[in-house]
């Protein structure tokens, strides 16, 4: 039986070839395209909502209003006025990540999870990681090195913390982006595991069928769960954009 | 695994770099900052109208302080006229009964000396007839008339 394998759902496949640039390929595959279906439920949303901003906000701008302000209110609390500005960025961020593992999840349809791919999630994560550094830099000079400073910290005792906050400084893209990516893949792999357990039992030859629908309430259950963490994850990674963003624009 | 094909990489990293650029350059800075304007409008308007309401609030509250001084002053004033026409009502009732009372006493006194002279006269005249009775009576009886002194004089020490 084909598709028994739970990791065939993440194979890329390349579906309009297009000739190396600079050594680098860039063919169209799968993961582009659910990208490109991603950025069309997203420009339907945002456009759909702001045609007409009123004071008193009809249907889909209240919707669009709604992740606005819980994306403003993340933003005041863990980096505060400054940070009004980097909203649009940080909207950006949490509602193509959002797309991106809800669309993923959509049966029948052939649907890929680019963010259950490592590479996507840590071009993510070094898109972010970059911004940090160059906010960093730009506001603070070369005084941004102090972020591996604690403030008041004996000698001593810093000479001892300093490598550790660099590490967890490097290491920030990397946990970023094996976070979502091993959410994403896990929740895929455990429906794949369980939709093959549906067909397994379920195909006993003595008693068919019913078997088969435990598994099944399982897997209901677990595409509950998988929506949850789809947007659950989407907010940490948010989250920690807009936390690791603080401590570019307000240093300590 | 397929994430872990190097191959993989390097197409879809740029593909996530187009995608992200598109949607942040192309979808969200055309449309979200609409929307933050007016989120902004519609917090301004709200604070605006709290204010003026508060504001409205407090004009009520400083008209009807005024009001209530207003009418206390009022009130203070009516008393202040009625206690002194209480108080004048009363002055002139005083000096009205007093002057009655003066007019009263002179009429009494007046009245008390009339009674006195009419009393006297009465008394004078009582003598006489009671001087004249017992000259007659001692005449009758002894047959001397006694002088009219002696006579007035018992007759005053009988009445007396």
């Amino acid at each position: 039986m084909a598709g028994n394998n739970p990791m065939e759902q993440f194979a890329i496949r390349v579906l309009h070839p297009i000739p190396p640039v600079a050594g680098v390929d860039l063919s169209f595959t799968n993961s582009s395209l659910w990208m490109l279906i991603a950025l069309a439920v997203v420009a339907v949303f945002l456009y759909a909502g702001t045609a007409r901003p009123t004071l008193v906000p009809g249907r889909m701008q209240a919707a669009v209003e709604t992740i606005y302000g819980f994306i403003v209110s993340m933003m005041d609390e863990n980096v505060g006025p400054n940070g009004r500005r980097f909203v649009p960025l940080i909207f950006s961020i949490f509602i193509f990540v959002l797309a991106l593992n809800i669309l993923g999840l959509i049966p029948w349809v052939g649907a890929f999870t680019p963010t259950s791919h490592v590479a996507v999630t840590l071009a993510l994560a070094f898109i972010i990681f970059g911004i940090v550094l160059i906010v960093g830099f730009w506001k603070h000079g070369l005084h941004f090195f102090t972020l591996f400073w604690p403030k008041g910290v004996n000698v001593a005792l810093g000479i001892v913390i300093l490598p550790i906050e660099v590490v967890s400084f490097l290491a920030r893209p990397f946990t970023l982006a094996v976070r979502l990516f091993a959410n994403m893949t896990a929740g895929h792999v455990l429906l794949k595991v369980f939709g093959t357990f549906v067909v397994a039992l379920g195909s006993f030859e003595a008693i068919p069928v019913v078997f088969g629908v435990l598994p099944l309430a399982v897997n209901v259950a677990l595409a509950a769960l998988e929506l949850l963490i789809a947007l659950i994850q989407a907010y940490v990674f948010a989250l920690l954009a807009s936390i690791y963003l603080n401590d570019a624009i307000n240093l300590h | 695994m397929p994430q872990f094909e190097l191959a993989n990489f390097a197409p879809q990293m740029v593909w996530l770099c187009i995608a992200f650029a598109i949607l942040f350059f192309g979808i969200v800075m055309p449309t979200l900052p609409k929307l933050g304007r007016v989120v902004q409008a519609r917090a301004d308007k709200v604070t605006g109208d709290i204010d003026s309401a508060a504001k409205a609030k407090a004009d009520a509250d400083r008209i009807e302080a005024d009001y209530a001084a207003g009418i206390a002053s009022a009130q203070e004033s009516a008393r202040a006229t009625l206690d002194a026409a209480r108080g004048s009502a009363a002055a002139a009732l005083d000096a009205k009964l007093a002057q009655s009372k003066a007019a009263l006493g002179a009429r009494a006194e007046a009245a008390d000396k009339a009674l006195g002279a009419a009393r006297a006269k009465a008394m004078g005249e009582i003598e006489r007839v009671a001087a004249d009775a017992a000259t007659q009576i001692v005449e009758k009886l002894t047959g001397t008339r006694p002088d009219a002194d002696t006579a007035t004089g018992a007759a005053r020490a009988a009445l007396a």
